[in-house]
Formats: structure tokens, C-alpha cells, sequence
């Protein structure tokens, strides 16, 4: 394992993305913010109003506002770390075989095993966590444009923001969040990093062709519809939450309405419930299971 | 001496086809093997059962060790240069020093860095702007650097100009070649490199048609040049190759004693590559 950290920091020398994506994201909405205030103030008037309003609301209504907007923030990187995930994963044994660079990592003394699981590393920690930090930095920043815009209207940041904000539980529950997504994912992962390593070619197509073909020729056959519900309820939803329907529509997470369950992120967040459901270690054996045939696959096929 | 290669009835099959055909032979240490063949003999899969990339039947001991099934020792202790620019084109020449440092136990950074010196290769470069040539400068300044026994080279100057193909092999020798360390070579340009081999392999169809020193190949092996009745007297040594050069013939002779021929016309050490036509066409014949 001692070629791990090599591994990985050539993952990210190759694919920029990875970095390049989050802060990008980042820099948007902090303009965004920005330019979203100057107009809010040229509102005038119905500012101070609404702000008036908000002094009068008890500070479990703070608390909540505060943890939903800050909260709120981290839902597109969501999103955008999936979709990277996705390309990167898909890439990361087909460029290789593209540029036929691949020989010349074969003539170093690195496993082909080594060298698939550096890949599924970055694709379910390594990604995650530099996702993580650019939400970190983006909710800092936002709260501070957010307190000196507020003062200079008149309101109280310091009321309504600082004194009611619990970091702590933010960045805990959003980092638990982050980390839980892609190990319950794990299964797509494993499969894309399989076809990356088999496809000849277009593996995008080769990748999301079955999870339309199967569930149908499933529903042509036997007149079932197995497979579509597992691959929605895959995608759909994360036993991690202990509110709503036992699952969380993640997509939704922006539609959460700021009720007093919102207070805290960790409050809504069981790790015990997540570590113990059977489907995420069903999903993180078809996991292995991908991932050893991509070295397979990596090892044995004659690339002349 | 130790034997670094030791193959025995090494065979691989794709389908129907046998790429490599029960094949033995072995490379003794502090040797320059060449690898001749025409495309499709064969010479890649049998690299590749060297070096570990594909799996095949037969014993097969490389630096005593099984290259399929302990690739990862094996490459401690093997460079290859398989085809020409297979450096990943992204990365930066700084990048790639730090990533072989970082996995390769036996690579020095300071003489990489002290063979790259004397090229145009800049650190901040990425390989995609270096030249073709500048490319294969970094690459063979990598495994130059590299404390192998063994190094593999696959058509290693494969579209580079007469400049930088003369420019590698010299590197090479003068860099990297000693006592202690061997070298296999396949190329098609032959001609380059038949001065500095010490041992030269014939593959055809997956057979091996030839392997001798090189100094084997000048006692065993004399080329005539003759004409008329001549010519015709030196056919009753049967030549295994003959062909015609400005009205005269050129025949190539195995095992014939040299004094006999000295009377018919000149005598020459045929080329590898005359050698190689005269072999390959009388196995057909």
C-alpha cells in the first residue's frame, strides 16, 4: 500500500477536475452572492421591514434559518462532485489505454490491483473530501459577505448569524453526508471503473446503456420491474436521515422547509442506521466485485 | 556465466494462431540481444511474456522469477521502452520524476536529472510540447536511471530521425550499458544497431530460426561475390541465399569453409539484414 499516496497525487496531476470543479463552483456562487445582495438592497424599504421581522423571531427560528441556508449551500457541489465522479471514474483506465500510456505505468514496478484501487480511492475519499472543503470555505465566506451586508442595511449579524450558528454541527453533519454518499454509490463507482478498464470504446454509452436495456428487457421477459426500482432506489435515496420515510430524496435537499428539524444537521443524521443496512453492504460487495474484475481486466487483456 | 532469460518451450496462442511457437532459448548476463523478425513474427508477445504483460505455456524464468505471476518484483529490477511515446502526454517532466522516484525503489533522481541536463528538456514542460526526439531523450534518461538488469527495448526509435536514432543508441551504450546489465532490442532499422549487438535472435512465425553470438555469425556465415563460371562452381557449395548485384551474384554460404570460396571471388561478413532475407527465404523455400 505504500504507493498510495504517489498513486493518488498522480490521479490528481492527470485529472484537474478534481479540483478545478469544486473551487469553480465555489467562485460562482460567491459572486453570485454578491450580486444577489446589491440587488436585495435596492429593495430598500421592504429590507428593513423583513429584517425587522426577522429580530422578532425566537432563536430556535434563527437557528434553523441559519443551519438551512448554510446547509443549502453544499447541495450543488453535491450534485457536481457526483457527476465528476462519474467522468472521472469512467476515464480514469480508458484514458490510459487511449494515449497507450498505459505500457508506460505497466513497466514500473506498481500492481495492477495497487494501481485500480488508488482509482477507486480517489473517486469515493479523495473526491469527497476536496468537494468538502471547497463547501467549507463557500459557507465561511457566505456568512461573512452575508454579516457585512446585514450590518451595512442596519440588521445584526451577530444575532442573526454568528450567535446562532453551529459550525460544528454543520461541517460534521455535511461531512458525514459527503463521505456517506459515495460509499452508498460504491456499487456505480465500481461499475463505471469496470467499464472504464473494458470498454473499447465510448465508455459513457457503454456505462449508462444497460440501466436503460436491462429494466426493460426485464419487463419484456418477466413482466417485473426489479431492476428499474433498485437502480431509482440506489440513486433516490440514502439510509441515513432518521426523518421522512426512513430515506432521503437527496435531490430534494434544497425543498428541505426550515421546521425545527432543521436545527441540526447531526440530529437528522443516524450513522447507525447507515452502517447497519444490509443494502450497503450489498452494494459494497457488487463493489468489490467490479472492481476486481477491472483489475482483471487491467491485467490480462492484451492491448496489441 | 548466469543466465538472466531462461525460456523452454514457451508457447502462446491466440485462437488458432501461435504467435509464439514452442520456443527456447537463453540471455546470458552482460549481453546486447537483438530481436529480428518481420511484423506479425511474433517478437511483441514474446516481449510481453518477458516482461510480464501476458500470461503463456512453457517454462519461462526471467531474473528467476515468473514474470506473470511476480510483475511487481520483476519491474523492480526490468525497464522496458515498449513502441515509442507511450509517456503520458498531460503530465509535467517534473511530475514524472517525482512519481518514478516515488514507486521505484531503484531509480536515482540526481542522474536522471544530470542525463536530462545535457538535453533541451525542461522540467516545467509538459510531454505533450516536447518533441518527438526531446520525448524519447526523457524516457531513456529515466531508465538510464534506473538500476535494472534488465532493459527491454520494443522498437524504441520507431519514427524518430537518423539524428536522434544514432544520438539513442550511442546514449545508450555510453549511459547505460555495462558489464552488469543487459539489453534486448527489437527494431526493423537492423542495420542501426548490428555493431553494437553481441547476440542476435531470428523470429519467424513464432519460430525461432536463428540465435548465435555475433561472432558465431561471421565464422558460420560468409557472403560470395562472383561471377560467371565462378558463380556457377560456387553453387555446388549450395548457397542458401543468392541474389544479384550489378550483373554479378551474391551468395550467402552457411558452414561452407572460407578458403575454398576465397578462390571463386570476394569474400564479405554478411549483414545482418542480408543474413536475415537469405534465412527467412530459405526456411520457405
Amino acid at each position: 500500500m505504500s504507493n498510495q499516496p504517489a498513486l493518488i497525487k498522480r490521479e490528481i496531476w492527470e485529472h484537474r477536475s478534481i479540483y478545478i470543479t469544486p473551487a469553480a463552483i465555489a467562485i460562482v456562487m460567491l459572486l453570485l452572492a454578491l450580486t444577489g445582495q446589491v440587488a436585495i438592497s435596492a429593495l430598500g424599504a421592504s429590507v428593513d421591514l423583513a429584517m425587522m421581522g426577522a429580530n422578532e423571531l425566537p432563536p430556535e427560528a434563527h437557528k434553523a434559518m441559519v443551519t438551512g441556508f448554510v446547509a443549502g449551500l453544499g447541495s450543488i457541489f453535491v450534485v457536481a462532485m457526483w457527476i465528476l465522479t462519474i467522468f472521472y471514474s469512467l476515464d480514469s483506465l480508458y484514458a490510459e489505454r487511449k494515449d497507450k500510456s498505459i505500457l508506460f505505468w505497466r513497466s514500473l514496478p506498481v500492481t495492477d490491483a495497487e494501481t485500480v484501487v488508488s482509482k477507486l480511492l480517489v473517486a469515493i475519499i479523495v473526491i469527497p473530501l476536496v468537494t468538502f472543503v471547497a463547501i467549507a470555505v463557500t459557507q465561511i465566506l457566505s456568512l461573512i459577505f452575508a454579516s457585512i451586508w446585514l450590518n451595512a442595511e442596519g440588521g445584526n449579524a451577530g444575532l442573526l448569524i454568528w450567535q446562532s450558528l453551529d459550525l460544528a454541527d454543520i461541517w460534521g453533519g455535511t461531512f458525514i453526508f459527503i463521505i456517506a454518499l459515495p460509499i452508498w454509490l460504491a456499487p456505480f463507482v465500481g461499475w463505471y471503473l469496470f467499464v472504464s478498464a473494458w470498454a473499447k470504446r465510448m465508455p459513457l454509452l457503454v456505462a449508462f446503456l444497460p440501466y436503460f436495456i436491462l429494466p426493460m428487457i426485464e419487463k419484456i421477459v418477466f413482466g417485473t420491474g426489479f431492476l428499474a426500482d433498485a437502480f431509482f432506489e440506489r440513486t433516490a435515496s440514502l439510509p441515513l436521515f432518521n426523518i421522512g420515510d426512513n430515506t432521503f430524496a437527496m435531490f430534494e435537499l434544497e425543498d428541505m422547509p426550515f421546521d425545527e428539524n432543521m436545527i441540526s444537521l447531526l440530529g437528522i443524521i443516524d450513522v447507525g442506521k447507515f452502517l447497519s443496512s444490509p443494502s450497503l453492504w450489498a452494494g459494497l460487495i457488487v463493489c468489490g466485485l467490479f472492481t476486481t474484475a477491472a483489475i482483471y481486466v487491467r491485467r490480462y487483456r492484451d492491448e496489441s | 556465466m548466469t543466465s538472466l532469460v531462461t525460456a523452454r518451450n514457451v508457447s502462446k496462442h491466440f485462437g488458432s494462431t501461435r504467435a509464439v511457437d514452442d520456443v527456447s532459448f537463453s540471455i546470458e548476463k552482460g549481453r546486447i540481444l537483438g530481436l529480428i523478425g518481420p511484423n506479425g513474427a511474433g517478437k511483441t508477445t514474446l516481449l510481453k511474456a518477458l516482461l510480464g504483460l501476458t500470461d503463456c505455456d512453457g517454462d519461462l524464468s526471467v531474473l528467476g522469477l515468473d514474470p506473470f505471476k511476480q510483475r511487481k518484483e520483476l519491474m523492480q529490477n526490468i525497464c522496458f521502452i515498449a513502441d515509442v511515446a507511450v509517456l503520458p502526454r498531460w503530465i509535467r517532466v517534473s511530475q514524472l520524476l517525482d512519481y518514478v522516484e516515488s514507486v521505484h525503489p531503484n531509480f536515482s533522481r540526481s542522474r536522471a536529472e544530470e542525463l536530462l541536463s545535457r538535453t533541451k528538456v525542461r522540467h516545467d514542460k509538459k510531454v505533450r510540447e516536447l518533441s518527438k526526439g526531446m520525448v524519447t531523450q526523457l524516457h531513456l534518461s529515466i531508465i538510464a536511471a534506473i538500476d535494472a538488469k534488465l532493459l527491454v527495448l520494443d522498437e524504441p526509435t520507431l519514427g524518430l530521425d537518423i539524428i536522434f536514432r544514432k544520438e539513442f543508441y550511442s546514449n545508450l551504450l555510453a549511459d547505460y550499458f555495462d558489464e552488469e546489465r543487459t539489453i534486448l532490442v527489437t527494431t526493423h532499422q537492423v542495420e542501426e544497431i548490428e555493431n553494437i549487438l553481441t547476440d542476435v535472435m531470428f523470429i519467424v512465425d513464432g519460430k525461432i530460426l536463428l540465435d548465435a553470438p555475433m561472432e558465431t555469425v561471421s565464422e558460420n556465415y560468409v557472403e560470395l561475390l562472383a561471377s560467371g563460371a565462378n558463380a556457377e562452381k560456387a553453387r555446388n557449395y549450395k548457397p542458401i541465399h543468392e541474389r544479384d548485384v550489378f550483373g554479378k551474384k551474391v551468395m550467402l554460404f552457411e558452414g561452407t569453409d572460407r578458403s575454398l570460396l576465397a578462390e571463386l571471388g570476394e569474400l564479405h561478413t554478411p549483414s545482418i539484414a542480408d543474413l536475415f532475407v537469405a534465412k527467412v527465404k530459405g526456411a520457405s523455400a
